[in-house]
């Protein structure tokens, strides 16, 4: 075949901005963090930008649109994650995309059950566990916050149990900056040192700051800790359009923009070149209950819309999808799951977050993580396209064959009908009676089945026993030594 | 239309600009204050409230329909008290210490004034000490008590005990609420009451103001 100028897409094509949309929304930005100021309520932050030449007023910085663009600019655009061996897991950059779960849920769908109850210290194990046998997931979170033990060590607990039930990479919370930096040593211990840990990082810190346009102390002490010591950080909003941000789709990405941006550049400027994300939950508040939307056409628009501004920037983006608003694993959860995970992978997020979240991320499931696994295979699939080559055309294979033919055993499909079609875990396509044989179950029992049968059967690879000491032993100190409250 | 029907519909129509305008005039028809209050002020917000209720309203609707009423509460509030009327309730509400998420508090502080309560918003990060100060100067009956955050929810239980060391635990009534927290968690700290929402608090809020 002699051609020329051919084009081919290798993936399915989905746009929401033209290029001038995204230049007006990038300047908007630009223009916000110089005009409407951002208020920081850290002095060393002030300082730091006061000598970059923003102007401070009080407690409010007006960055010009300079000093935040140098910022992007020295921002990595890719950052390259490892799992807990030091093999590379994650190419956070451009639109490669991993799925991971969200983190902190106060409640728990208990499996078991089906009952709604407060999340506890085994469930995090649980997460772990799960996470470490789903195929489709790259990364994972707390997915819950635990009430069985002292509030002042939960994250430390939550990071623990994620470090000893999996090798999959790790986007930890922390309470605070002494927090943060005990699960950096959690991480080096595990690592085999600090140093083992920085060249191949294993971890990711959660840092959000408040909209609209807030930075709190805890929030910038961890971000410029982590710029210093090079652990990746997301600086990411959980923005609700028209309560904290403009009812405007638009407006709302514009000024979740501006919050990322004013961290990255005072990461930058606290050290250059420091791995920071930026993206979030992108939503709106429910103006019927006054929830957050964790589901729903406007929200899954505002989350694609961000990934394409990170691209834009080339800056990694942290996404979100596979949550619901739902309080079941229903109906409802698998049509909010299918929509955000499907755009999510059309937009190109990177890190993408929240899979497993039900009552709009105040309730955390397995079922729902499980489901969401085979939704991001079908995900996968779609976005491996059809592709357009001499071998795929098949035009020889439909000659060979002939009218009335038959290609079910032919050489050609033998070659390509595993790869080209896809085969589902948990969709049933046996015919009726063979499907009533096996029970007449319903997806949701297949999956609560999967879930329970993992929980039984999968054995993660363990962390050495003598790390696993060390670390109980940096934990069990600690428990001392923190303030307890209640 | 008489004026206590044109007020009433300013405050359904959510006109903040007219509802003082309207309550002068009424109250130089000679109309009292209470007549106005319970005749047009509070007819109207169980409307809206109602309304909210069926899902025909919608947040930002409540709001401004709230605030249309406490525009015309500003100017009854003094002759209501000059006539010894006291309000149904006196409530100081905020977001507990190192928690700066105040959108929930916000909303059940303007639907309890809708609802007739003269509210006091601590705003974010209220410490207990700041509490118990409002709660003192404000001579409150209830405090509301608020947090997102499931470290930030474990200073309810510090302000509560802090009440009972003024010696206030007797006079006010602790509500809580805000995303970690549930009724399970109300009665483990020994508060009065749990809210899930902005309308049920109101409707807790009376609850524990009858009985």
């Amino acid at each position: 075949m002699i051609t020329s100028n051919q084009m081919f897409y290798r993936t399915p094509q989905f746009q929401i901005f033209s290029e001038s949309e995204r230049e007006m929304i990038y300047s908007a930005a630009l223009e916000v963090l110089e005009t409407a100021g951002v208020q920081i309520e850290r002095k060393s932050a002030l300082t730091l930008l006061e000598n970059a030449g923003a102007r401070i007023e009080g407690n409010k910085a007006y960055i010009p649109s300079y000093i935040v663009e140098e910022a992007v600019r020295n921002a990595p655009r890719k950052i390259l994650i490892y799992d807990r061996n030091g093999n590379p897991a994650m190419r956070l950059e451009s639109t490669h995309y991993y799925f991971g779960t969200g983190s902190d849920t106060p409640h728990f769908l208990d499996s078991y059950n089906n009952e709604i109850r407060r999340t506890v210290h085994k469930d995090i194990g649980n997460v772990a566990k799960l996470v470490d046998a789903l195929p489709n997931l790259d990364f994972l979170m707390s997915l819950g916050l635990i009430w069985d033990e002292k509030v002042s060590m939960t994250d430390l607990y939550q990071f623990q149990e994620m470090l000893f039930n999996t090798t999959k990479p790790i986007v930890f919370t922390a309470h605070d900056l002494k927090g943060t930096k005990d699960i950096i040593k959690m991480a080096s211990i595990a690592a085999g040192s600090e140093d083992e840990l920085k060249k191949h990082p294993f971890i990711i810190n959660y840092i959000e700051p408040t909209s609209p346009l807030v930075e709190t102390k805890e929030p910038i002490d961890k971000l410029l800790y982590c710029a210093e010591q090079g652990i990746p950080s997301l600086y990411t909003p959980t923005i609700s359009a028209g309560s904290t941000a403009p009812a405007t789709l638009a407006g709302t990405i514009i000024q979740a923009l501006a919050e990322c941006l004013s961290g990255v550049t005072m990461a930058q400027l606290n050290k250059k070149g420091a791995p920071v994300l930026i993206g979030g939950v992108i939503s709106a508040m429910d103006m019927h209950s006054g929830s957050f939307i964790y589901g729903g056409p406007d929200f899954h628009l505002m989350c694609a819309g961000m990934n394409e501004m990170s691209s834009y920037l080339g800056l990694p983006v942290y996404g979100t999808a596979g949550c619901t608003d739902s309080k079941a694993i229903d109906e409802q959860a698998a049509i909010e799951g299918v929509f955000s995970i499907n755009l999510q992978a059309l937009s190109g997020g990177n890190l993408i977050h929240d899979v497993g979240y039900i009552a709009s991320g105040l309730i955390g499931s397995l079922d729902m993580v499980t489901m969401c696994d085979e939704i991001i295979a079908m995900t996968k699939r779609i976005m491996r396209g059809i592709e357009v080559d001499k071998e795929h055309l098949a035009v020889e294979t439909i000659r060979r064959v002939g009218p009335k033919g038959s290609f079910i055993a032919d050489k050609h499909t033998m070659r390509h009908f595993k790869d080209q079609q896809w085969y589902p875990e948990l969709m049933d396509r046996k015919n009726y009676d063979k499907w009533a044989a096996a029970g007449k179950k319903s997806c949701g029992q297949r999956i609560n089945e999967k879930v329970k049968r993992i929980l039984k059967e999968h054995k993660p690879e363990p962390l050495e026993k003598s790390k696993q000491d060390e670390i109980m032993k940096l934990i069990n100190s600690e428990a001392k030594t923190r303030k307890v409250r209640y | 239309m008489s004026l206590l029907e044109d007020l009433k519909d300013a405050v359904i129509e959510m006109e903040d600009e007219k509802t003082p305008e309207l309550t002068q005039k009424a109250l130089d028809e000679g109309n009292t204050p209470e007549a106005i209050l319970k005749k047009a002020l509070v007819p109207a917000m169980d409307f809206v409230g109602d309304q909210f209720e069926k899902g025909k309203r919608y947040v930002p609707e409540m709001v401004l329909s709230a605030q249309a009423m406490k525009a015309a509460m500003k100017l009854l509030r003094p002759l209501l008290a000059e006539s010894g009327i006291e309000p149904k309730g006196i409530v100081v509400i905020g977001t507990v210490e190192g928690d700066l998420h105040d959108i929930g508090q916000n909303l059940v502080a303007m639907m309890l004034e809708g609802a007739g309560f003269e509210v006091y918003n601590s705003g974010t990060e209220t410490t207990a000490d700041e509490f118990v100060k409002a709660i003192k100067e404000h001579n409150a009956n209830i405090v509301g008590l608020s947090a997102l955050i499931t470290t930030t929810m474990t200073h309810m239980p510090e302000v509560i005990e802090r009440i009972e060391d003024a010696g206030l635990r007797d006079k006010v009534k602790v509500i809580i609420g805000g995303a970690p927290v549930d009724q399970d968690y109300s009665d483990e700290i020994k508060a009065d009451g749990y809210a899930s929402d902005a309308g049920s608090a109101v409707k807790l809020a009376n609850k524990l103001i009858e009985g």
